[in-house]
């Protein structure tokens, strides 16, 4: 067999260069101590919570052409409990703020994050 | 264009289409949008690897158009057609400077940059840069399972099929 003209170790080891990169920016990723949350849908801010004066747990409805996610607010933090769209990954993100992730709904084009420190 | 080439093509993307929709049954392993097996990778890999760039970007243009209208998703189709044509792309350089048997680290690479073409559809479909936190977990998903189909493309490509 003749010999490939980059090597398997060359590309294995620019394959573990890439995955290290990735892994030290999962680890050193900035951790925002705010907790404003900011609804987006379709890209538009839809509301600001203040989850540390959120007194009561409230329930609020974001339409998406006829579907919807329903997001749950308690006091400290907010999660989308449920939602009609096929995969359920924004169900499954659980409560913001947590690991320092956004909370996503790609098929409604829904986006909850904490904001970033702008007024 | 021959009627072989158009049968072989239609076969293909019908190979595709059940894999792509079969896996779409599967629940989400992790949280994180965007992390899938990618299946039909397996039978991009093999069509750039055995048939040709054209015959390949046809089979993934007639895959990502109908997987959408199966998926009853429109989304679906700009996360997959950006992610597709990336992964294309980076299958056909790659393809270039590699071997044969080195099938299954293009394929590691196009899932990875299947994933960077997905994370850029998101930022411009959200128009927000938050999405960004989670490209670093697709790229490591998008090695394992680039690994996956890679192999699976490997063993196929190995077989000679015609």
């Amino acid at each position: 067999m003749k010999k490939p003209r980059v090597r398997t170790r060359t590309w294995v080891a620019a394959l573990a260069a890439i995955l290290g990169v990735c892994v030290l920016w999962i680890l050193w990723a900035p951790r925002k101590p705010s907790m404003i949350a900011d609804i987006y849908s379709d890209g538009k801010l839809l509301r600001r919570v203040d989850l540390n004066r959120v007194k009561t747990a409230e329930r609020y409805v974001v339409e998406y052409y006829g579907e919807s996610n329903t997001i749950l607010i308690e006091p400290g933090r907010i999660c989308v409990e449920s939602a009609d769209c096929p995969d359920q990954i924004c169900v499954m993100e659980g409560w913001l703020p947590g690991f320092g992730l956004p909370i996503v709904c790609l098929p409604h084009n829904l986006l909850i994050q904490i904001e970033d420190g702008a007024p | 264009m021959t009627a072989r080439r158009l049968t072989r093509d239609a076969l293909l993307t019908a190979v595709a289409l059940i894999l792509f929709t079969a896996e779409a049954q599967i629940p989400a392993p992790v949280p994180v949008p965007g992390v899938k097996l990618g299946l039909s990778n397996i039978v991009n890999a093999w069509a750039v690897c055995r048939i040709g760039a054209w015959d390949a970007l046809a089979i993934l243009l007639c895959r990502v158009f109908l997987g959408a209208l199966f998926a009853g998703h429109m989304m679906v189709l700009f996360y997959s057609l950006s992610g597709g044509l990336l992964s294309l792309c980076a299958l056909l350089i790659l393809r270039r400077v590699t071997d044969e048997s080195q099938l299954w680290i293009c394929s590691v690479f196009a899932a990875i940059a299947h994933n960077a073409g997905q994370i850029a559809a998101a930022v411009l479909i959200t128009r927000s840069l938050a999405v960004l936190a989670y490209f670093p977990f697709l790229v490591v998903s998008g090695a394992i399972t680039g690994l996956f189909t890679g192999l699976c493309a490997q063993f196929l490509v190995s077989r000679r099929l015609s």
